[in-house]
């Protein structure tokens, strides 16, 4: 895909999003970089989360647009977004607790023909058709991050690094062109955090745009092609960790510590 | 135990079967937490009456009812089933669209109270308080329901309807449609991050559970012929919650099971008490009260020690799945 010829796929213009007067989010407009990762920092409570969720439609937009692939999505139900391709994961752990590790995976993917009442209905012999192919799509997921024997675990038995893979997993089953990643690295073992971070350049490669929270900053430096930088619901900076090290007012508000 | 008896239990028994299946649907595997689902049951029964009845004016017009269309079976049983559906839809647009499942539960349990008392005095519609009796039973022109071919003949139409309700949950509940109401009930929010529209997935499922309840309510007028705002009291769902948990929640197996151990099994264990106890006749009410203490207790003893009931829901474990070490373990012990 020639990325870098195409308009960002994800614009936000001036959103806003105010919880009883509290402005979490106070006007961010920001264009996503087109098959590129994107870091989104900032100290605790700067609103990075709530930007995400205003992306990912989890939560509405008090105020502002957000563009995606052309469209305005500012009012699309959070559900339709995903199904376009926008897909978010979650800080806490939120995976699907009594269904198995497989399952919260198989559940994810768009296209089942089981999974409406009518194709229920129709039994096993209509969906199976369906469902086979993404079997064997989700134990190739399970391979690579090394989760093969928990298939038929229930999820809400795993660890807390396990679950984020989980989630990891089942956004990537979406077949997503744009990736929310709220802190996907956190809590989760070092040889694994390499895994994902492999697994993000390869999907870079194939064309994602990722926007990610974390709050790692050598991982941020070493994995994002750019970084924006949030503080008290505003971005106060962006550009690459490099040049964003020399602004003074960056540093005094995240970087020192 | 005379054939009587023994038509009369399996009837009852297939109702609630129905019944549980029904709400299995909708609280086991959905996590919708219907308060008044004996409201669809009841919709069901008085569809089902009023299409098979005369019009009230006959028999001296001593009740008072709407419709009285004398229509042939099937159609009072197919119409119930409609009825319930389309109740549903009313119903869950209002309750299960923006609120909070907790505010759903109590706004149903609200609906039941409120649905229960207009029926009760609003009397031109269904006869109020008093209820509506002499509800012709399918096939009862042909033969004499009082016969023991009648018994028969009724537990054989109700077999089938048992069956198909089983096929209909069955698929629902072992399909990737299944797996995405599962998934509702475990994470709503993530549910909807991964595109499921929980509205619709709801909508879907309580309307389901309304067709069926309203059949298991068509059956059930058919065979007792009489109903009547005491028969679906709100505490009658209580019942049927009871048995969902304590047989199981999220799979058909413990929900039949669940019908079985506790209002069929209630239904017969209270039988077995004798009347006077070493000479002490308990007061008339003692056994009925100490019923919804006993109700009450199960529930609280099997949420309390063993919340996923007697036949849990089953781990799906698919082809060519390697063995996980647990369910070695588990084998086991």
């Amino acid at each position: 895909m020639p990325a870098a010829l195409n308009p960002s796929l994800l614009v936000a213009e001036d959103v806003h999003r105010h919880f009883e007067g509290m402005h979490a989010v106070d006007g961010v407009s920001i264009e996503v970089p087109t098959g590129k990762i994107t870091g989104l920092i900032g100290p605790n409570g700067a609103g990075k989360s709530t930007f995400l969720a205003v992306l990912a439609g989890t939560l509405p937009a008090s105020e502002g647009t957000i563009v995606y692939d052309g469209q305005d999505i500012t009012r699309m139900p959070a559900y339709a977004r995903a199904r376009r391709g926008l897909v978010r994961t979650f800080q806490l752990p939120s995976e699907f607790a009594r269904l198995t590790v497989l399952e919260n995976l198989l559940v994810a993917a768009p296209k089942n023909r089981g999974d409406s009442l009518w194709g229920a209905l129709r039994g096993k012999g209509y969906w199976m058709v369906d469902e086979q192919p993404l079997i064997d799509q989700a134990r190739g997921l399970l391979k690579r991050f090394g989760m093969t024997a928990k298939e038929s675990d229930y999820a809400g038995t795993m660890s807390g690094g396990q679950k984020r893979l989980i989630e990891i997993m089942r956004a990537l089953m979406l077949k997503p062109r744009v990736l929310l990643l709220d802190e996907p690295m956190s809590g989760v073992h070092p040889s694994i955090v390499e895994e994902i971070h492999h697994y993000l350049q390869e999907l870079r490669r194939e064309g994602l745009t990722i926007l990610m929270v974390e709050h790692e900053l050598h991982l941020v430096e070493r994995l994002c092609d750019s970084v924006v930088v949030m503080a008290q619901g505003k971005v106060i900076g962006s550009g690459t960790m490099a040049t964003l090290r020399q602004q003074k007012e960056i540093v005094d508000a995240y970087l020192v510590g | 135990m005379n054939s009587y008896y023994a038509a009369t239990l399996a009837v009852y028994a297939a109702v609630d079967i129905i019944a549980c299946i029904a709400l299995n649907l909708q609280f086991g595997v959905s996590g919708i937490v219907n308060f008044s689902f004996i409201v669809f049951q009841s919709i069901g029964a008085y569809t089902a009456a009023v299409l098979s009845m005369p019009p009230d004016t006959a028999n001296g017009a001593y009740q008072v009812y709407i419709g009285g269309f004398q229509l042939p079976f099937p159609i009072p049983w197919i119409g119930g089933a409609i009825a319930g559906g389309l109740l549903a839809i009313p119903v869950g647009l209002v309750v299960l669209r923006k609120l909070r499942s907790d505010y759903q539960a109590i706004s149903l349990l609200v609906l039941s109270v409120i649905a229960n008392s207009v029926i009760m005095n609003a009397r031109t519609f269904l006869n109020g308080a008093a209820g509506i009796a002499q509800v012709p039973g399918p096939f009862s022109d042909q033969v004499d329901p009082l016969s023991q071919t009648y018994q028969l003949l009724y537990v054989g139409l109700t077999i089938p309807c048992v069956l198909l309700v089983w096929l209909v949950a069955s698929r629902i509940v072992n399909s990737p449609f299944g797996r995405s109401l599962r998934a509702m009930r475990e994470h709503e929010v993530a549910a909807t991050a991964i595109g499921k529209n929980p509205v619709q997935l709801k909508m879907t499922i309580f309307i389901v559970g309304g067709v069926i309840a309203g059949l298991s309510g068509a059956i059930l007028v058919g065979y007792i012929a009489v109903w009547a705002p005491s028969e679906w009291l709100y505490p009658e769902t209580i019942i049927l919650f009871a048995a969902v948990i304590v047989g199981g929640r999220g799979n058909n197996v413990g929900a039949m099971l669940g019908a079985l151990l506790v209002p069929v099994g209630f239904f017969e264990v209270t039988r077995l008490i004798p009347a006077t106890i070493g000479g002490w006749v308990p007061p008339p009410n003692l056994i009925p009260a100490m019923e919804w203490v006993a109700i009450g207790l199960l529930i609280i003893g099997f949420l309390w020690f063993r919340p996923e009931g007697v036949r849990p829901e089953p781990r799906r474990v698919f082809g060519g799945a390697p063995v996980p070490e647990d369910l070695v373990s588990a084998g086991s012990s």
